[in-house]
């Protein structure tokens, strides 16, 4: 096991308001870390930082060897290994299923039209939508959306796959359905960073589960240490909220 | 509560009725108060003085008229075009702006008595080189909407080739002059020398055209007793010298310096109505008298009218004990060896009348009948000749009313008479009427000894020409003759005629019309055109993630959003040129104002449309590595556009109207060319309305189209 992401000392300042409070957190190859924590912690804009959709205030984010909260780096290419996946799915709505997925790969040169398309069709029957190639967006359920967003992450060949609440905005039948699809990833050894309300989820899926609360990361561990044996009380306080609702 | 709004309703009556009661004892109590409209700037005639008062020929004479007449005005300088209509609208009572009396106006406004006479000069750079027309040819030349120099150059135009560019103002027009976009421009002489002298950089390059004479107007039929007070108080001003004192105040004298102030005698005959007869009061009255008269006082010199008879006029003229003759003297050649002859100042002929309610109308019809003539005269001469011809027989009087009432009884069926006696006859009462056309034309002169006198000649010559111009001449045909001939007159001269039905007034400026319509589509596509991409430039600016571009792009958008169209229409037409002694076309100098207002109504909502797509698309397409630039064309953009495309055909047609202001630039677009119809022919409210009609039905159109793209565009 290698050092894929690691964050050290990161701090996100909203204007006086600080956000991540120094935050240092590693994730290895191929591992899968489940961010928990209660609304308005920080976790997404954890999440945005590490491929800087959120502009890190200091502190480091190294991924392969290179650190991306510098100013020089170039995170264009870096953002090409790091697919993403957002809880409303921000599909482009002036774009069919197909062109969604392909608009990268080909924008960015990385494969011939034929390619692209060849490809997009393998991954939206790996993500179970073969027949929607040339479906318009908005003909689509959101669970439906969920799963070509996932796709369309995919089609670059991202090394780090990065879920923020993927299934909080889908109606519960459909939530299934994209589970199984990031279970699938998982299983392929994709290394993935997950946040996310699904306890179940984080429970069969997770090598390392964190919680995140006001900025800070309080605990760490398996799912079985978070879970079972939560040691921070504001980490009970959570889990009881949330599983017995 | 219905009570309630019915008590409201009440008191706004009783006060708008106190209103009118407040505002109506002031114009009854005291002496009346008229609303003069005036031009804004017009030098000399009226203009604001270094104290901001407004004075000049035109102010200076109606207040001393006002004075003599015992009357008040209120001046006001609201601009040609806008007293014309005014005035037309019953918002002022008079206008005094310069106007010269032409038929087309005539129809629209009663006249006083010409005040002011002028003729349009060509006017040039200072140090041009151009000193005719011809050198015009391919070259542009200002003018000014609704002046009679501008009806001119358009009468020109075509000869010469040149083209014309527009104003509303003088100070416009000079100025493109002066900055070299025009080569010329054509105005009225005192105006242009009066500007000259106070330092306008140009030269005058050709001599008086089109003379023509300044008048008073009121609207047609209105206003008679403010039209006496001002031709009564003329005359006062014009005999005390005030009058001469005004004019000479801002431009110097202007009476013919060779006959100003001199003397002449005048023969005349005793008695040859309507020419020349002594009146009830013994004064000697007649078309020849009041047109000497006339000429005298427009020339500065006095006259001595001697009625010796027309034997011993014309001999006293050859011994030189008078110095003309005027007595309904026929040009001759044998009398050309004696005298020289002014132009023709009347054309006589001889007309056969019958009784009023008899149905003869041709020679022919005569066959043996007797036709009645009084001896000596050309009439007579003329019967005689056709006498064989015809088959009648001719019954001799001495006396003109014999030979009348010879036929109004029956006896004779018709009689033969000089035009202008028989015309006079029937206004005064003879029950006859005129039934051929005049024959034997004879043309009536002015005479003096031959190669003696002949600045009077001249005088006279220039001053009939004056009178002619001014409608004086008419005037005083008309009081003797009756106005039928002048109303045949100015019916064959055509403009009057003109068919002022809104089919008759598009179909004469169908060619104009279409040509100001061309130029507004013109000017609309261009400057949207280039407006797009100004405003998309702008707006895209405004959404980059960068301080400097958003800061430039909201500073141009508040910029140009907030200046007025027309102050930077103006400030780009003669701004610009001033700052940089560069010309500038006036349809770039439009495209450009509309480019930067247009563009920058363009750019606020492209700023906006773009900042109407979800965040979260940027956000999607920033995440798989995709550049900005990228970005915004391959997903922003496209799904913004569809955003925009209503408020793009808004603006469309927001600039399609803008387009009009441009006018105040002299481009000749739709409107402009409105405003040049209707300054000619005064007929605001018809040609406004045909104007306001192609508006709407292109942008009836143009909605219709857009409303198509619209649907296509749609998702
Ligand atoms: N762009 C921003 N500008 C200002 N404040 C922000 C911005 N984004 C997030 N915040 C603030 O940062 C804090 C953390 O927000 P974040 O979205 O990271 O929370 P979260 O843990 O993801 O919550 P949730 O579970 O509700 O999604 C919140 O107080 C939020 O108001
Ligand atoms: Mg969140």
């Amino acid at each position: 096991m290698s050092e894929k992401v690691k964050v050290t000392n990161l701090v996100k300042t909203f204007g006086d308001n600080e956000v991540l409070k120094g935050i240092n957190l590693t994730v290895q190859n191929n591992e899968v870390v489940v961010i928990i924590g209660p609304s308005g912690s920080g976790k997404s804009t954890l999440l945005r930082n590490l491929n800087k959709l959120e502009e890190p205030t200091s502190g480091s984010i190294v991924i392969d060897n290179v650190d991306i909260a510098r100013n020089d780096v170039d995170i264009n290419s870096v953002r090409e290994n790091i697919g993403m996946v957002f809880q409303h799915f921000n599909l482009f709505k002036n774009l069919t299923v197909g062109e969604n997925i392909m608009l990268a790969p080909i924008e960015l040169k990385k494969e011939t039209k034929e390619q692209a398309e060849a490809q997009a069709k393998k991954l939206l029957a790996t993500v179970g939508l073969e027949e929607k190639f040339g479906a318009t967006v908005q003909s689509l359920s959101g669970g439906q959306q969920q799963r070509v967003a996932i796709a369309r992450a995919l089609a670059m060949n991202p090394d780090i796959m990065l879920f923020d609440e993927p299934t909080s905005a889908l109606d519960p039948e459909m939530v299934g359905d994209v589970l199984e699809v990031m279970k699938k990833l998982a299983k392929q050894g994709m290394t993935m960073v997950v946040v996310t309300h699904e306890m179940g989820f984080a429970k069969e899926v997770a090598d390392r589960v964190v919680f995140v609360d006001d900025g800070q990361i309080l605990e760490e561990g398996t799912p079985e240490q978070i879970f079972e044996h939560p040691k921070n009380e504001r980490l009970q306080d959570f889990l009881n909220k949330i599983l017995n609702v | 509560m219905k009570r309630k709004v019915l008590s409201a309703f009440g008191l706004l009556a009783v006060f708008v009725a106190i209103l009118f009661c407040l505002g109506l004892p002031g114009s009854k109590a005291q002496a009346k108060t008229y609303q003069i409209g005036t031009d804004v700037t017009y030098p000399p005639f009226e203009f604001a003085n270094k104290k901001n008062k407004y004075v000049g020929i035109d102010i200076d004479i109606i207040k001393a008229i006002a004075k003599e007449e015992g009357f008040k005005v209120n001046v006001k300088p609201v601009g040609f075009n806008a007293a014309v209509q005014s005035v037309q609208s019953g918002q002022l009572d008079g206008i005094i702006a310069g106007m010269t009396i032409t038929p087309e106006r005539k129809d629209k406004f009663d006249f006083g008595t010409p005040y002011y006479k002028t003729g349009a000069v060509m006017a040039v750079k200072k140090g041009s080189n151009i000193t005719s027309f011809k050198q015009l040819k391919g070259k542009k030349v200002a003018l000014k909407t609704g002046t009679a120099a501008a009806d001119y150059a358009n009468s020109l135009k075509k000869k010469y080739g040149f083209k014309t560019v527009t104003f509303d103002d003088s100070d416009n027009m000079y100025q493109d002059v002066t900055t070299g976009n025009s080569v010329a421009c054509f105005d009225d002489q005192p105006v242009l020398q009066y500007g000259i002298k106070h330092g306008l950089k140009l030269q005058i390059a050709s001599k008086p055209a089109n003379q023509g004479w300044y008048g008073f107007g009121v609207k047609k039929g209105t206003h008679k007793q403010l039209i006496k007070k001002f031709n009564a108080g003329l005359k006062i001003i014009r005999e005390n010298g005030t009058y001469d004192k005004i004019v000479g105040k801002y431009l110097g004298t202007t009476a013919n310096p060779q006959v100003k102030g001199k003397t002449f005698t005048i023969g005349t005959d005793v008695t040859f109505p309507p020419f020349e007869f002594a009146n009830k009061n013994n004064k000697y009255v007649g078309i020849d008298m009041d047109l000497i008269r006339a000429i005298a006082n427009e020339q500065g010199f006095k006259v001595k009218i001697k009625a010796l008879g027309f034997n011993a006029a014309v001999q006293a003229v050859e011994s030189g004990q008078a110095d003309g003759v005027i007595a309904g003297m026929s040009i001759t050649n044998a009398r050309k060896a004696q005298f020289d002859f002014s132009k023709p100042y009347f054309n006589s002929g001889v007309v056969m009348a019958v009784a009023k309610n008899s149905k003869i109308h041709k020679l022919s019809e005569l066959r043996g009948k007797k036709v009645a003539v009084k001896t000596g005269t050309s009439g007579a001469d003329y019967a005689n000749s056709l006498k064989k011809k015809y088959g009648f027989k001719v019954v001799t009087f001495d006396d003109s009313n014999n030979m009348y009432q010879d036929v109004t009884t029956g006896n004779s069926i018709a009689c033969f008479e000089d035009h202008p006696v028989m015309q006079y006859a029937i206004k005064q009462g003879t029950k006859l009427k005129i039934v051929t056309k005049p024959a034997l034309n004879a043309p009536y002169g002015f005479a003096v000894k031959k190669g003696h006198n002949q600045a009077l000649l001249k005088a006279f010559n220039t001053g009939l020409e004056d009178l002619k111009a001014s409608g004086t001449y008419d005037t005083i045909k008309a009081k003797y003759l009756g106005s039928d001939e002048i109303k045949t007159a100015a019916k064959t001269s055509g403009n009057s005629a003109e068919d002022r039905t809104f089919i008759g007034l598009i179909k004469q400026n169908q060619g104009a019309l279409l040509s100001g319509l061309k130029e507004t589509l013109w000017l609309t596509v261009v400057s949207i055109f280039f407006a797009t991409i100004f405003g998309v430039l702008v707006g895209l600016m405004g959404v980059v993630p960068n301080k400097f571009s958003r800061g430039t792009s909201t500073t141009l958008i508040y910029l140009f959003r907030g200046m007025p169209l027309l102050v930077l229409a103006l400030f780009i037409y003669t701004g610009i040129p001033s700052l940089t002694g560069q010309k500038i076309p006036a349809f770039v100098a439009g495209v450009i104002t509309l480019t930067f207002n247009e563009g920058a109504y363009i750019a606020a909502f492209v700023k906006g449309g773009i900042e109407a797509v979800d965040p979260g698309q940027m956000e999607a397409a920033r995440s798989l590595g995709l550049p900005f630039g990228k970005s915004m064309r391959k997903i922003i953009l496209p799904q913004g556009i569809r955003i925009m495309v209503p408020s793009f055909i808004n603006q469309f047609i927001i600039t399609l109207k803008d387009t009009s202001i441009l006018s105040i630039i002299g481009l000749l677009e739709l409107t402009q060319t409105g405003k040049i119809i209707i300054a000619r022919n005064l007929e605001g409210f018809k040609v406004w309305t045909i104007v306001a009609a192609i508006y709407l039905i292109i942008i009836t159109v143009l909605t219709w189209l857009s409303n198509w793209v619209q649907r296509r565009t749609k998702v």
